[in-house]
């Protein structure tokens, strides 16, 4: 029976639909999850485990027990390439405090750097940008699986390893089976694996990521659900011993803005032991790794003589760069990757957002299409209008970082506001919340607009290479008198 | 602990993280080590909980934008995370459960205030009602009856001190 019928004849006759934990109301029949009800969770990665958390808290606080399986084929305690989920591996400063104000605290095995600042690099010079806010180390550089390959016994616990550790605490039970189909089966998602079936579920939570496979899976099942369009990064972890990344790299994300053909920029960050490369292109290949490993402004950062080993761990990780349409149905709730995620940036965060946003409205409201439209789907719109503000910005940024003047005033002035963090910085304050991801694009993206704020850069603009020649002339006028 | 790995800032033995009276609306989570909150009375220290990783500290400010009601200091080397109030009080408005937590801990400290209080009152009120029989005591020369009202009040003090050191570990149970 295929699942749009199903959900035809749900919505024609809703008297007839006797199950108990269907509600009829004036309005039609109301789908809610009862107690002891059953949600099966596809992908144990954040998204997974944090729907899982934030529904057995709730349910917990309304009085009920709710059951959790989550189907996670990793294990994320493995090394290599086989248990991670292939990202740069930052947790937000946002995302640091609201996971520790829901009471999950990273511990030191997770966190593998603690960062306080971001470094920008450019062909012009290195500026460092510290929070105006808060000076902490506020930024969290984790693992997503046990470790790079061969970092066996270095004591690195995985992120999602950690988070799922938290789900089953929660009372999620963890089966490593890999689902490959899923049906509505009467009223309820049926899910199999190796054409046996395993269970029935109240309600279906598609955390999967952007596996295209899976995705396709749940485009048969659910009427109008589209998987988010994606792109490629290329990224490499490269052991230097965590004396030299503490003395070079310091506690602070390198992000290099240099003109390295096919890059658009490479972000450097500290983990312990290593430095995660993680590069940002249009056809991502492990050359541009070595490209800019060999280049000038990242050579000065690696110890002499160090030479790119022959074999080293490296992945060509997928990002997501859009939207999933529709991602609900009656009974099923996609989160994470698999819906809706920002854009370039806090992928974990985005996670947090929608599996919040997906657990609540099941809880509170219900579990039928209309319930995850009318309460979940607007958290996911707001991602997905907040990345059209993001979308402006980096096209700002690129056109600064383009048109040279520009790009020297808009260095210039962050440069000076950093010697003094004590006084306002606002042009400090839009670099590090865009690459932070600390703030929405949309807060940034108004503060851009102020009119002072443009009149000041464009008079930087201006001012700067006359400041510049006045000094040069200075000096040499003070060279001829001595 | 790896300090490498530790978020928020370190703070050494001793130092303050909040000062009594001081305006400011930032709150607090402790990543590693101990703090104490204590109450200054005209000189007199008295602390009223030793708090440890994972509690929350400073919410009060942040919600009702009052000045510190008490000072915060490291017991031994801790580590704090900073919670920035602007961003914070967006996200609430977006997404009011994230007060839950908070709103758990202010009821588990209101629970134990009330517990405080009933003490001290049946302490006072043991005091009062040793003071009246020795009023109504006749016949007893005065330097006789002084070891008797000094043994009181030592005993209230033992009493007072006792309800402190009661309800110190307490807060560090709380969720």
């Amino acid at each position: 029976m295929s699942s749009s019928f199903t959900i035809h004849v749900l919505h024609s006759h809703p008297k007839a639909c006797c199950l108990h934990n269907v509600i009829s109301t004036r309005r039609g029949a109301r789908v809610i999850l009862h107690d002891g009800a059953r949600i099966a969770i596809i992908g144990g990665g954040p998204a997974g485990s944090l729907f899982c958390i934030f529904a057995s808290q709730l349910a917990r606080d309304m009085g009920m027990a709710l059951d959790f399986t989550i189907y996670e084929r990793k294990s994320f305690a493995s090394y290599g390439a086989s248990g991670c989920n292939m990202c740069a591996g930052v947790v937000s400063e946002s995302l640091v405090q609201l996971l520790a104000l829901e009471g999950i605290n990273l511990p030191p095995a997770v966190v593998q750097w603690g960062i306080e600042s971001y470094f920008f690099h450019t062909e012009g010079g290195s500026v460092e940008i510290k929070s105006s806010r808060l000076r902490q180390r506020g930024i969290a550089t984790v693992f997503r699986g046990g470790g790079p390959a061969g970092s066996l016994a270095k004591g690195i616990q995985s992120f999602d390893d950690f988070l799922l550790q938290r789900a089953v605490e929660h009372g999620a039970c963890v089966k490593r089976t890999f689902i490959d189909r899923v049906c509505m089966e009467g009223d309820k998602p049926r899910l199999y694996s190796g054409g046996k079936m395993l269970q029935d579920c109240d309600l279906l939570v598609g955390a999967f990521g952007i596996k295209a496979g899976t995705g396709k899976m749940f485009e048969d099942l659910s009427a109008g659900y589209k998987v988010p369009p994606t792109t490629k990064a290329v990224q490499s972890e490269i052991e230097l011993g965590s004396d030299w990344v503490e003395r070079r790299f310091g506690h602070s994300i390198h992000i290099f803005l240099l003109r390295i053909p096919g890059i658009k920029f490479v972000s450097v960050i500290p983990k312990g032991d290593y430095i995660t490369v993680s590069v940002l292109g249009k056809y991502p290949k492990s050359d541009h790794i070595t490209a800019f490993l060999d280049h000038s402004a990242m050579k000065k950062f690696l110890p002499s003589g160090f030479q790119i080993p022959q074999k080293f761990c490296h992945c060509f990780p997928k990002i997501s760069v859009g939207a999933a349409i529709k991602p609900f149905a009656r009974r099923a709730a996609f989160v994470g990757d698999a819906s809706s995620t920002r854009l370039y940036k806090d992928g974990i965060g985005s996670a947090y957002i929608t599996a919040k946003a997906a657990a609540h409205t099941a809880l509170l409201h219900g579990i039928g299409e209309k319930d995850f439209r009318e309460y979940y789907f607007p958290a996911c719109k707001s991602l997905n209008r907040d990345n059209l503000f993001g979308q402006h910005l980096f096209f700002v940024n690129k056109l600064i970082s383009v048109v040279s003047p520009v790009s020297r005033g808009y260095f210039h002035i962050v440069q000076s506001e950093q010697k003094n963090l004590q006084k306002n910085t606002p042009y400090s304050d839009v670099l590090w919340d865009m690459f932070t991801g600390s703030r929405f694009y949309k807060d940034i993206f108004f503060r851009t607009l102020h009119p002072w704020f443009i009149l000041y850069l464009l008079g930087a603009v201006v001012l700067y290479p006359i400041k510049k020649a006045f000094l040069f002339f200075a000096n040499r006028w003070k060279g001829v008198v001595l | 602990m790896t300090e490498e790995s530790l978020l928020g800032r370190l703070y050494e033995d001793g130092e303050t993280i909040v000062e009594e009276g001081m305006q400011s609306r930032t709150m607090y989570v402790i990543q590693g080590g101990k703090v104490k909150v204590v109450k200054n009375d005209n000189g007199n220290e008295t602390v009223l909980a030793l708090l440890g990783e994972g509690d929350i500290f400073g919410e009060m400010s942040l919600f009702d934008a009052s000045p510190r009601s008490a000072t915060i200091k490291a017991v031994g080397e801790a580590r704090v995370l900073a919670i920035e109030h602007e961003g914070l009080m967006k996200r609430i408005k977006m997404d009011p459960t994230l007060a839950l937590r908070m709103i758990k801990q202010m009821c588990q400290r209101i629970r134990d205030l009330n517990a405080r209080l009933i003490v001290t009152k049946k302490a006072m009120h043991q005091a009062s009602e040793g003071l009246l029989q020795l009023q109504r005591t006749e016949g007893v020369p005065r330097k006789d009856l002084e070891p008797k009202i000094l043994a009181m009040v030592a005993q209230l003090q033992e009493n007072l001190h006792t309800l402190t050191e009661q309800y110190v570990p307490r807060d560090e149970s709380l969720p």
